[in-house]
């Protein structure tokens, strides 16, 4: 997150296009290190012979914990210091391979007006060497207004 | 309402116990996190102006999420099952701390996705607990057959009782 960057909900237009964040080539090096990181030794991340010969992948998996980890930091450095990424959600829908990279999207598709701060909706995926989408999802992310008060810290959902 | 719909019936609304992770959000571990999904933003290693709003260091968002590991003293999965070529390495890290689900004992287990909303960053040296109940269980027809939608929805939550996180997880089961 770039310090003193600070993004207002008027600044943000429907159908934006949120910079992209390129991760990888995925090496096994990058898998083991997420695995021990999170304390997660499920094979079919590391082991490419169980992977394969046991669990019939293709090969080795990038984790989906580690993708989603990928969503947050573009969503995050996009709203900057003074947003917050409030509600996010993803599908995953294909795998990820060991070797791939992967390119983290997001667009805006809603801006809504609350009382205390704007919201906004946003489309996500994620995509591999060969364009295939592997993780769509939403997010939504509150911005302050441009005059308006900072965020509230413990976020507060708005009324219903 | 069928006879799998029926036996599956009084687990929605299930609870767990409060599961409290056996180690306090370390700075050593949000390092090695932080390293791992390749984002050294300071705002989790150093105070610094853009953490000043969450108290200081925090951690990186799904953390909490990650916390809940095998605690000293309890059995070593890994080790119990050196000589199991079948063992696919899937140990505690991911349990919700609800009971299994017995009418669907035999069924394989797909991620269906997740659903998460953030209130606020734990921060260094918090303690953070865990509560889970099965939301839904649902059954479906698709092209591929019958499956069954359970609806998993857990808190996260630190020593003051702070929401921190709440997750609402899909898990795909089928035979």
């Amino acid at each position: 997150m770039a310090l003193g960057h600070e993004r207002f909900f008027e600044d943000v237009s429907i159908g934006e296009e949120i910079p992209g964040l390129e991760k990888g080539p995925m090496t096994t090096a990058h898998l083991m290190r997420w695995s021990a990181a999170m304390e997660n030794w499920h094979k079919i991340h590391y082991d490419r012979p169980f992977a394969i010969g046991h669990d019939k992948l293709p090969d080795l998996l990038i984790n989906g914990s580690l993708k989603q980890q990928f969503v947050m930091q573009l969503l995050a450095d996009w709203a900057g210091p003074g947003g917050w990424v409030w509600k996010v959600g993803f599908q995953f829908r294909a795998m990820n391979l060991v070797g791939e990279t992967l390119q983290i999207w997001g667009k805006v598709v809603a801006k809504r007006e609350t009382p205390d701060y704007g919201l906004i909706d946003i489309e996500l995926g994620i995509l591999n060497d060969a364009a295939k989408e592997s993780t769509p999802g939403t997010a939504t992310l509150a911005l302050p207004y441009r005059n308006g008060k900072a965020l509230p810290y413990p976020f507060v959902a708005p009324a219903a | 309402m069928s006879e799998l719909s029926e036996a599956l019936k009084p687990y929605i609304g299930l609870e767990s116990h409060t599961d409290t992770a056996c180690d306090v959000v370390e700075r050593g571990a949000v390092r090695r996190y932080a390293q791992a999904i390749m984002n050294e933003d300071p705002i989790f290693s150093v105070a610094c102006e853009n953490n000043k709003r969450y108290g200081g260091p925090v951690t990186p968002p799904f953390f909490p999420t990650h916390l809940f590991r095998r605690p000293f003293g309890v059995p070593d999965p890994i080790q119990n099952n050196a000589h199991d070529p079948d063992f696919d390495g899937i140990v505690a890290a991911t349990i919700s701390g609800l009971p299994e689900l017995a009418p669907l004992k035999g069924y394989a287990l797909l991620n269906g996705g997740s659903e998460l909303e953030f209130y606020r960053y734990p921060l260094h040296g918090e303690t953070i607990s865990m509560k889970s109940r099965y939301a839904d269980i649902v059954e479906k027809q698709t092209s591929k057959g019958l499956i069954i939608l359970v609806v998993i929805e857990s808190e996260y939550r630190n020593e003051k009782n702070d929401l921190l996180i709440r997750v609402r997880r899909t898990q795909i089961r089928r035979k």
